[in-house]
């Protein structure tokens, strides 16, 4: 009896284990869930998933990370930090490849991004798919890029400003041949630009002119300057291609352009230190950061008029919105007694704002972090565009390409489809240097001998450097000795601010030095190409930031150094950014400068 | 045998002439959309091969335009980046259009399939019925 008992439990527990086995089947399956009507209301979820991972973000920022040298990924709505992805030295601004169509995102075909490296002066094509730098463009020398954040319509072109050196640029993605332009007169500083949606022109800022430059996209050549307010920085055109919105940086307003009649159709003031202003996707709002006021001003484009304006907490320079208009990113260049401290140079911070009118939060800032390096432009895209990775497909996602609803997107166009011709390149950051502190240097500014070094003192202060030129003898050993002298930071007012020293180009990666306050930078490196080469502040200190620069000239024997006298051939090959094995991804250099055919290069 | 005043006359429709040709679109500024704009919202009308027609939405006066979608043009929904077919544009949906005119075409790069319900849609719907059109005040 208590063995048949004894069966009988068995028999019970068995049968109980069986019917749980066949229940759990269907638990698994209905894993891939269709959209609910419940995942239709959450933000999470864009698609049939085929995971019940609760954490996903809807969009995504990328970010030039500026001083780090990488790329900074980071997910919308949650503002978790995913990645960085390296790319070289300084890295300032991008577009996404596809079209310009649209706001300051643009239309993506999910395939690329070329962020400028102010620090080596080359473009970085990044794999979004990959997530990893994939080829340089290599500009010919001296250029001196700052933002690339400028594509044709077609998607096949990108313009470039050479702002250290008084150029512009117009790049073909597909193999790296240029048109360069002088713009003269000096001192010239073409700034931010961005092009008209309908492939006309190019504008860009130059702040030593005070003005809009507008350029035709082909033939590539400059038609006219349109005098703005003072010292003009972001520069952006919106969606319906009617108007360029330009941050007067210190006039405190906002000049709008008519794109027909290329002339300042109205001046809205927007608050002090305007930086950079972001369109929203249908043209009706422009948000701009305003660097002094603390704050994100509103302005109606329809209206004319400046409708709102939000409180930052901190310094804000570059600034992003969210491809669905939720969202707005103010990114901060200061943190001052915010976060634990975690070394010499304080995290900056981003700033996520809800800009969506209906929202209980409108208005408000509802999450903030510290972000490393020292972010520049920011652009964000929809999730979606970025594939599926560990499904198993690959490589055939690479061969095959992938699809964006009924269109299908290609690696075909470009430099191959086989997995081999989709390099992980980790371009340099630092080389052939040392770099490191020393207790606060008093010294007079200035250039001595000390045995067969040439030590140079330099003082940095907002906003400049004395002395502004530094002459050195090819091949000289060369130390720099950076202080930062500020006081009060200027109009920023904040104790932590700190001042940088990078010489662009080939010097990039052997200065990147670092000022802090009560103590001094030193570098040392071989000034073994010679030629004029600007430096500036790569670690923000204010409004006139930019325009903290100088000059290092590299004499050759006999003779002194100058934009046309130099090692240029040389430091364009960019040998020192890559590896050897490597290297084969670089494309263009000086000899390619001015191969485009202008007026057979359509933009659209 | 030289009248000056018929001369001076075609002197300026010519003048007249060429400052039409170059701008078409600078006339209609301040006054909606116009064919030119690199961005159209309205609701589609009509679906063919890879075309659709829209009468645009929140202007002073409706505009009839036909859109025809490059073969790189996508379609995706607005607020959410979920990509879709042509196929699944239904005649009704509230769409912004991005592109450009050329050859005598509004050549699309890429649709979106706006959500009546989005902020920014129903701002621009709000300040229709007050007055305030869009692209009418430049």
């Amino acid at each position: 009896m208590r063995n048949l008992s004894s069966q009988r439990y068995l028999n019970v527990f068995v049968a109980l284990a069986v019917s749980a086995l066949f229940s759990n089947a269907p638990a698994a399956n209905a894993k891939k869930t269709e959209l609910t009507q419940f995942d239709k209301r959450d933000w999470h979820v864009t698609s049939q998933q085929d995971s019940d991972a609760p954490l996903r973000d809807y969009a995504i920022l990328y970010d030039a990370g500026g001083v780090d040298g990488a790329l900074g990924v980071i997910g919308i709505p949650s503002m978790r930090t995913y990645r960085h992805i390296k790319c070289g030295v300084d890295l300032h601004n991008f577009p996404f490849s596809g079209s310009n169509a649209g706001n300051n995102n643009g239309t993506p075909d999910g395939k690329y991004l070329y962020v400028s490296d102010k620090g080596a002066d080359t473009i970085v094509e990044v794999n979004l798919q990959t997530g990893w730098a994939e080829r340089i463009f290599a500009l010919p020398k001296p250029f001196g890029v700052h933002h690339s954040a400028a594509l044709a319509p077609n998607g096949k072109y990108l313009f470039a400003t050479g702002e250290l050196t008084g150029k512009m640029l117009k790049l073909r993605l597909k193999d790296g041949a240029t048109t360069v332009l002088d713009i003269p007169p000096a001192p010239s500083a073409p700034d931010y630009p961005d092009t008209s949606k309908d492939g006309r022109y190019v504008f860009a800022g130059n702040y030593y002119h005070s003005a809009v430059m507008v350029f035709s996209q082909d033939p590539f050549k400059l038609i006219k300057e349109i005098p703005v307010g003072k010292n003009p920085h972001g520069t952006n055109v919106s969606p319906d291609g009617r108007l360029v919105a330009v941050c007067d940086k210190l006039s405190a307003t906002l000049s709008i352009i008519d794109i027909d009649k290329l002339k300042v159709h109205k001046v809205i003031p927007v608050g002090a230190g305007p930086l950079h202003n972001q369109i929203d996707t249908l043209g009706k709002y422009d948000y701009i950061s305003c660097f002094v006021s603390d704050s994100t001003s509103k302005v109606d484009l329809t209206r004319m008029q400046l409708v709102d304006e939000f409180p930052v907490h901190y310094r804000v320079g570059h600034n992003s919105i969210a491809p669905d208009n939720a969202y707005y990113v103010s990114q901060n260049k200061f943190s001052t007694g915010l976060f634990t401290p975690t070394g010499i140079v304080f995290a900056v911070n981003f700033e996520l704002q809800d800009i969506d009118e209906t929202s209980a939060t409108y208005g408000k800032t509802v999450k903030i972090i510290p972000v490393d390096g020292e972010p520049h432009e920011g652009r964000q895209i929809f999730a979606s565009y970025i594939q599926r990775w560990n499904t198993g497909k690959g490589e055939e996602l690479f061969s095959k390409g992938y699809e964006l609803g009924d269109v299908k997107v290609s690696f075909a166009e470009g430099h191959g489809t086989g997995l081999h011709e989709r390099p992980q390149l980790e371009p340099t950051h630092v080389t052939d240097s040392s770099r490191g502190w020393v207790p606060r240097d008093d010294g007079k500014p200035g250039i001595t001998k000390e045995g067969d070094v040439h030590v140079v003192r330099i003082k940095a202060f907002s906003y400049g450097y004395v002395p502004r030129f530094v002459h050195v003898p090819k091949g000289a050993k060369v130390r720099i000795i950076l202080t930062n002298i500020d006081k009060a930071a200027g109009l920023t007012k904040n104790p932590d601010v700190t001042m940088g020293l990078a010489v662009y180009g080939y010097y990039g990666p052997r200065t990147m030095l670092i000022g802090v306050r009560g103590m001094s930078a030193v570098g040392e490196f071989v000034a073994d190409k010679a030629g004029e080469y600007e430096f500036y502040c790569q670690h923000f200190c204010g409004p006139l930031h930019l325009e903290m620069r100088g000059t290092l000239f590299v004499d050759p024997p006999g003779q002194m150094a100058s934009l046309a006298v130099g090692d240029y051939d040389d430091v364009s090959k960019q040998e020192t950014i890559l590896v050897e094995q490597e290297r084969k991804w670089i494309v263009g250099t000086n000899k390619l400068m001015n191969k485009l055919n202008e007026g057979k290069e359509p933009t659209i | 045998m030289f009248n000056t005043r018929l001369v001076m006359t075609a002197f300026v429709v010519m003048f007249m002439a060429s400052a039409w040709v170059s701008t078409p679109a600078s006339a209609e500024l301040g006054k909606g959309s116009a064919i030119t704009d690199n961005l159209h919202i309205g609701v589609i009308d009509s679906i063919g091969d890879r075309q659709v027609s829209i009468t645009t939405k929140f202007e002073k006066s409706a505009k009839q335009y036909t859109l025809h979608l490059l073969p790189e043009c996508y379609v995706m929904t607005a607020n959410r980046g979920e990509f879709k077919k042509f196929k699944e544009l239904k005649k009704g949906d509230l769409i912004a259009a991005y592109g450009w005119y050329k050859d005598k075409k509004w050549n699309a790069r890429r649709i979106d399939i706006l959500n009546p319900n989005d902020y920014l849609v129903k701002r621009l719907d709000s300040d229709a019925k007050a007055g305030v059109y869009n692209r009418h005040e430049r």
